[in-house]
């Protein structure tokens, strides 16, 4: 017995000084996020005005955080879908076939992902700027010099143009993970699969996938979470927001509303409802996705 | 018995490691205290060991001015200055701010994207600096009021309350208006337009060589634009359009000024939205310089900015101020300036005020003004010398000089002036909105602004 108490001591010696550090620097400043959202703050004085919940009432009459959702979903949803299915696809490619240069486009599809946002966006800036740029260079060839397209300027194209940028970016981070997992994959299910008759389309459906479905699983909580966090990379470095605030996302408008209009407070209510959002979506998405495990 | 001793030991050091680190912290701030208050003490015993805390936001003109006038400053009065001096000047004083401890004097102006000073006016945060006007400037026999420029200190931006009292004092100024190239006008012998009508004429000659009429940097650089237009529009009613007056913005004059704007953005080179960020902005001041922009709103800065970018053949920087609205009507140029203020919880008020007023002595105006930054202090403009004197003296060539900016109101939570009358010209170029609904969008702000008018 009094064995027991000691080692219960001693595993609370040992597990004290991460909870406390997690309460201190996770749990108290998140229920602080919740509490400022409740108050008028400027952000720099003593004053605080609480208003209950008027700022939430505020942001759900607003249009522009309205369209700063709408912003957000659309980003989760294509740069999600495009991006799981590109790193899927070229990471089938390079694991299952033999092709000439394969180490070479590992590297390639992996470089994006070691640059910094802010070279990225300048990198972009240069494709897409509207006279010299890249992509408009190269349209030019079959659609003449007429009319630019203004690949950041215009409101209906700005936020695909973002889309792009992030694609670019993740799909060859998330391209390694599924390879480090399908090549875990036993060879003897291909060539048994190949005796049968399967071809490759069948085998990465009903080989390659199900095996990895865990690690898919994984990464797409990861990856909602971090388009989040990233779209507000982009959209701050590569057009803050405009024109006229139609390519804000969560964060972008959240940080401009709590550090440049004074309305610290207004601030805390996106982040809020933001953190909500973040944490059903990957309940959500964990539920849905939710299958037994194939164990071999 | 001696493994339990063991791991007994263990998790005391361990438990004990969590409390020692702890405590670090809470025995630093009273010895950040105790560094603090000693100043202070010796002040009390000791006139010349007063402090005063400078922060100071490094623009184009360097950080050296600000060591040489802190040093003069010294010198002149025996208090010691400690001087901040950054870029991201608010990310360097905001920690220090929010826990407690404030700058006594800051320079920051209005309308920064941090909106720093925004927020103190917002929140009745100033030290009152009116009698800083009476102070004498510390080595002079003069008084700040015998120096400032008419004009500068009874303005919107300086009496943010409206109420006479003056709580933010303007620094450096430059004239804002349209840049061209002269060169180009002396080449092809077009004349500068004096009236928005010969603009259009002078926009349709050009638009058959391929130049567009208009471009700008960003859409921020609006309100300078639009607060020298509405001057020359509304007249003697720009001080309640200011104000935000009940329907200020269904009248003749703001027709005339959204018809302007209007023609104005058929008239942008089509491409300058695309560049209106804060990434790209010089491309579309490369427009100007390359000849394939006429005119384009900005301040002198901007000839530094483009210092060293590549430019058409004879290219010549020409200024002028905004083309008159009817003929032989007001032409406007807006003064942009920066200000300096003191926060409300500032310590050292009184040596933080003889820091201001010393900041119009001969001897600091001469240290701005070798980097080009000038004040408004009487007859500096006078000793200017080469293109800077045709900037500062465009005042004396007619234009009237446009100082005030909309009244402070309280924090709106998502509606900014910038959104309201800058940002849609990005919308209106593109064609995603029209001008009927950018004026909707005015005129519906403008009584949300008037609801949250500051009351002091």
């Amino acid at each position: 017995m009094r064995q027991t108490k000691g080692r219960g001591a001693f595993i609370f010696c040992c597990v004290a000084p991460a909870i406390a550090l997690f309460v201190i620097f996770m749990i108290v400043p998140t229920i602080d996020v919740f509490r400022m959202s409740l108050y008028k703050w400027g952000g720099y004085t003593a004053n605080k005005t609480f208003v209950g919940l008027k700022n939430f009432k505020t942001l759900l009459g607003s249009e522009k955080f309205i369209r700063s959702f709408q912003n957000q979903i659309l980003l989760i949803v294509i740069v999600t879908i495009v991006t799981m299915t590109l790193a899927l696809v070229f990471a089938a490619i390079l694991t299952r076939e033999k092709i000439k240069g394969q180490n070479f486009f590992r590297v390639v599809f992996y470089i994006p992902n070691i640059l910094s946002v802010v070279i990225i966006s300048a990198i972009f800036s240069a494709i897409y700027d509207p006279n010299q740029g890249l992509l408009n260079s190269i349209l030019g060839i079959f659609r003449g010099d007429k009319d630019p397209i203004l690949w950041l300027g215009s409101q209906k194209i700005v936020i695909y143009s973002i889309v792009i940028a992030m694609i670019w970016q993740a799909v060859g981070y998330y391209m390694v993970m599924y390879m480090a997992s399908m090549s875990a994959v036993s060879e003897s299910l291909y060539e048994s699969a190949d005796l049968e008759g399967a071809g490759k389309v069948t085998q990465f459906f009903q080989i390659t996938l199900p095996l990895i479905w865990t690690n898919i699983r994984t990464t797409l909580t990861f990856f909602v979470i971090s388009t989040i966090n990233m779209s507000f990379l982009f959209v701050k470095a590569m057009t803050n927001g405009g024109p006229d605030s139609a390519s804000h996302v969560f964060l972008s408008y959240m940080y401009q509303e709590a550090y440049t209009n004074s309305s610290y407070g207004y601030g805390m209510a996106i982040g809020a409802v933001v953190f909500t959002f973040s944490f059903a979506l990957s309940a959500i998405l964990n539920a849905v996705t939710k299958r037994d495990p194939i164990e071999l | 018995m001696k493994k339990k001793l063991l791991s007994a030991l263990l998790s005391v050091a361990m438990v004990a490691s969590l409390l020692v680190g702890c405590g670090g912290t809470t025995t630093e701030a009273p010895a950040e205290e105790a560094t603090t208050e000693a100043p202070a003490e010796e002040a009390t015993t000791e006139e010349a060991a007063q402090v005063v805390k400078v922060a100071a936001v490094e623009t184009a003109y360097g950080a050296e001015i600000w060591t040489k006038v802190a040093a003069e400053f010294e010198a002149a009065t025996g208090i010691k200055v400690e001087l901040t001096v950054d870029k991201n000047l608010e990310d360097v004083i905001s920690p220090d701010m929010k826990a407690g401890n404030f700058p006594d004097v800051i320079m920051r102006a209005v309308g920064a994207e941090s909106g720093l000073t925004e927020t103190f006016i917002k929140d009745n945060n100033l030290v009152d600096l009116t009698d800083v006007m009476d102070l004498t400037v510390p080595g002079e026999d003069v008084t700040v009021a015998d120096k400032m420029l008419g004009g500068f200190t009874s303005n919107t931006i300086t009496q943010p309350y409206g109420d006479g009292k003056i709580y933010l004092m303007p620094m450096f100024y430059s004239p804002c208006g349209l840049f061209y190239n002269a060169g180009l006008f002396a080449e092809k012998d077009w004349e500068v337009p004096t009236t928005w009508d010969e603009m259009w004429a002078l926009g349709d000659k050009a638009a058959e060589e391929g130049i567009a009429l208009f471009t700008y940097p960003t859409a921020g650089y609006f309100d300078a634009f639009l607060y020298a237009l509405m001057h020359e529009a509304f007249g003697d009613n720009f001080a309640d359009v200011l104000q935000y007056g009940e329907g200020a913005w269904e009248t003749a004059e703001a027709e005339a000024i959204f018809a302007i704007l209007d023609k104005l953005a058929d008239y942008t080179e089509v491409t300058t939205p695309a560049n209106a960020n804060d990434d790209n902005f010089q491309k579309n001041q490369q427009l100007v310089l390359d000849n394939k922009a006429l005119f384009m709103p900005n301040g002198n800065w901007v000839i530094g900015e483009m210092a060293e970018a590549p430019r058409a053949d004879g290219f010549e920087w020409g200024f002028t101020a905004l083309p008159a609205v009817t003929t032989g009507g007001e032409r406007a140029s807006y003064a942009w300036f920066e200000q300096v203020w003191m926060p409300g919880p500032a310590a050292n008020v009184e040596a933080g005020k003889q820091f201001i007023a010393f900041l119009y002595s001969d001897v600091a105006a001469a240290i701005f003004a070798e980097k080009g930054a000038i004040q408004p202090i009487n007859g500096l403009a006078d000793t200017l010398e080469g293109d800077a004197k045709i900037y500062y003296s465009i005042y004396d060539t007619g234009a009237v000089a446009v100082l005030d900016a909309f009244a402070a109101t309280e924090s709106i939570e998502g509606t900014t002036i910038r959104g309201t009358f800058c940002d849609p010209i990005n919308s209106l170029v593109s064609g995603d909105k029209t001008i009927d609904d950018w004026k909707a969008q005015i005129i519906k702000d403008n009584d949300t602004f008037r609801a949250n008018l500051k009351q002091q």
